[in-house]
């Protein structure tokens, strides 16, 4: 079983209870969503126990997913970022890395993921995002990646948050546009 | 292809954008999760944005988490004596409900409706609502406030051919701040959460697909009342303030 079709299947038999299938979602996506989690959710515990979170409520909404309107994946991921960002925002503050630092983290190696097939994607996402002023480019990483509210991130850059959504926006939508083409 | 224009800052679609981005801040995040849940076309747009962002996790190095973490996972979900905790939590709220429901079954004299049950009110008297009864097999049940002996809360009729339960509310809405969340508990199963609902205004909510197997006649409709955004564990975790069984009408 490989790829999204698997995580669907993994999905649908978790909605409807199986508890092998829990296991096996977990060690095909774990590692993904830890790492995600722990880009936003910086110290280490905190991510465990973000991750825990994650997994009880994907065993608990499983019956929910719907696989038309999202792929497993990216349903996943929202849960654990969601997850991770409310643990964040309910600590208040957290220390944040400058633009250089999530600029390194975007060159690291990607992960030998098997499961998980947006390997593609993520090649022409990179390619958008490399059509973008860098700075904007980065705003979008540090929004997605670190969870950030616009205000923290108009903090941290010193630029009013006015303009900061309209880098977002307009990033964002040129994205698409080259995306779409 | 919407153009920045169409994009102003507070329009739905920067909304969209940005709650898929994750830059909200917490209670504008709140808002628009309560607002995903029951809007389709904001979802299908956040559905988009958050399908285009997905691929930059690519980008994020995997890091394998220690043992651990899935011997927590398991304990908490399938392991009795530390899920004791969580259970009984859950079943000070559903045990109750349980006598009631029994109550309420015991009470249906008219056999289109049940009756709305005070879960926490024993003392009052139940509410027979009239249904209007359209032909099919449309399911209903009937819930009281839990804050007023006399009103009906709200009334929700299950019309398989939508896959959608329309919910009237009956009484100003008393959920002080907190988010209403609807459930549905088939015989002795868990609750399945059914979404956070709106107790001002009528609306049709939809179930998700693979719930609409539960909305039987005889399962429990329940709503419990829940932190912004809806239960954080899946399972109730706030005071249930109203409850019926569904009956075909």
């Amino acid at each position: 079983m490989s790829g999204a079709a698997g995580l669907v299947t993994m999905l649908d038999r978790i909605g409807a209870g199986d508890r092998d299938s829990l296991k096996m979602l977990y060690e095909a996506t774990s590692a993904k969503l830890f790492g995600v989690i722990l880009r936003i959710v910086i110290e280490r515990g905190e991510a465990e126990d973000v991750l825990q979170e994650v997994y009880i409520t994907v065993w608990r909404k499983a019956a929910e997913f719907d696989a038309t309107r999202a792929s497993p994946i990216t349903w996943m991921v929202t849960i654990a970022r969601n997850r991770a960002i409310d643990r964040l925002r309910a600590k208040g503050s957290r220390p944040t890395t400058s633009l250089d630092e999530a600029a390194e983290v975007r060159d690291a190696a990607p992960a030998a993921d098997t499961m998980i097939d947006t390997a593609n994607d993520a090649k022409r996402v990179d390619a958008a995002l490399g059509t973008l002023d860098p700075k904007h480019a980065a705003i979008i990483r540090s929004a997605y990646f670190e969870g950030l509210t616009y205000e923290a991130l108009s903090d941290r850059e010193g630029v009013p948050v006015g303009t900061l959504k309209s880098w977002v926006r307009r990033g964002l939508m040129r994205m698409r546009t080259v995306l779409e083409a | 292809m919407t153009e920045l224009d169409d994009m102003p800052d507070g329009s739905d679609a920067a909304l969209a954008l940005d709650f898929a981005l994750g830059a909200l801040d917490g209670a504008a995040m709140r808002a628009a999760e309560l607002r995903l849940r029951r809007d389709p076309v904001f979802a299908r747009d956040v559905a988009h944005w958050q399908d285009q962002l997905s691929p930059l996790v690519d980008e994020v190095r995997g890091v394998s988490p220690p043992r651990q973490v899935w011997t927590s996972v398991d304990r908490e979900l399938f392991r009795a004596a530390p899920a004791r905790a969580a259970a009984a939590r859950t079943q000070s709220v559903w045990a109750t409900l349980a006598i009631w429901r029994g109550l309420a079954f015991a009470a249906s004299g008219v056999a289109a409706v049940t009756l709305g049950l005070l879960v926490s009110r024993p003392g009052a008297a139940p509410v027979v609502v009239p249904a209007v009864a359209p032909a099919g097999k449309l399911l209903a049940a009937s819930m009281a406030s839990t804050d007023s002996a006399k009103a009906v809360l709200i009334t929700a009729t299950y019309d398989p051919s939508r896959g959608a339960v329309i919910l009237t509310p009956a009484a100003a809405d008393s959920s002080r701040g907190l988010t209403p969340e609807l459930w549905v508990i088939v015989g002795k199963n868990p609750p399945r959460s059914l979404g956070v609902i709106d107790l001002k205004d009528p609306q049709a909510h939809r179930i998700p697909g693979a719930l609409r197997a539960q909305m039987t006649g005889g399962a429990t409709l329940a709503i419990s009342l829940e932190p912004a955004g809806g239960s954080p564990t899946g399972q109730p975790t706030g005071p249930v303030v109203a409850a019926g069984k569904l009956t075909a009408i």
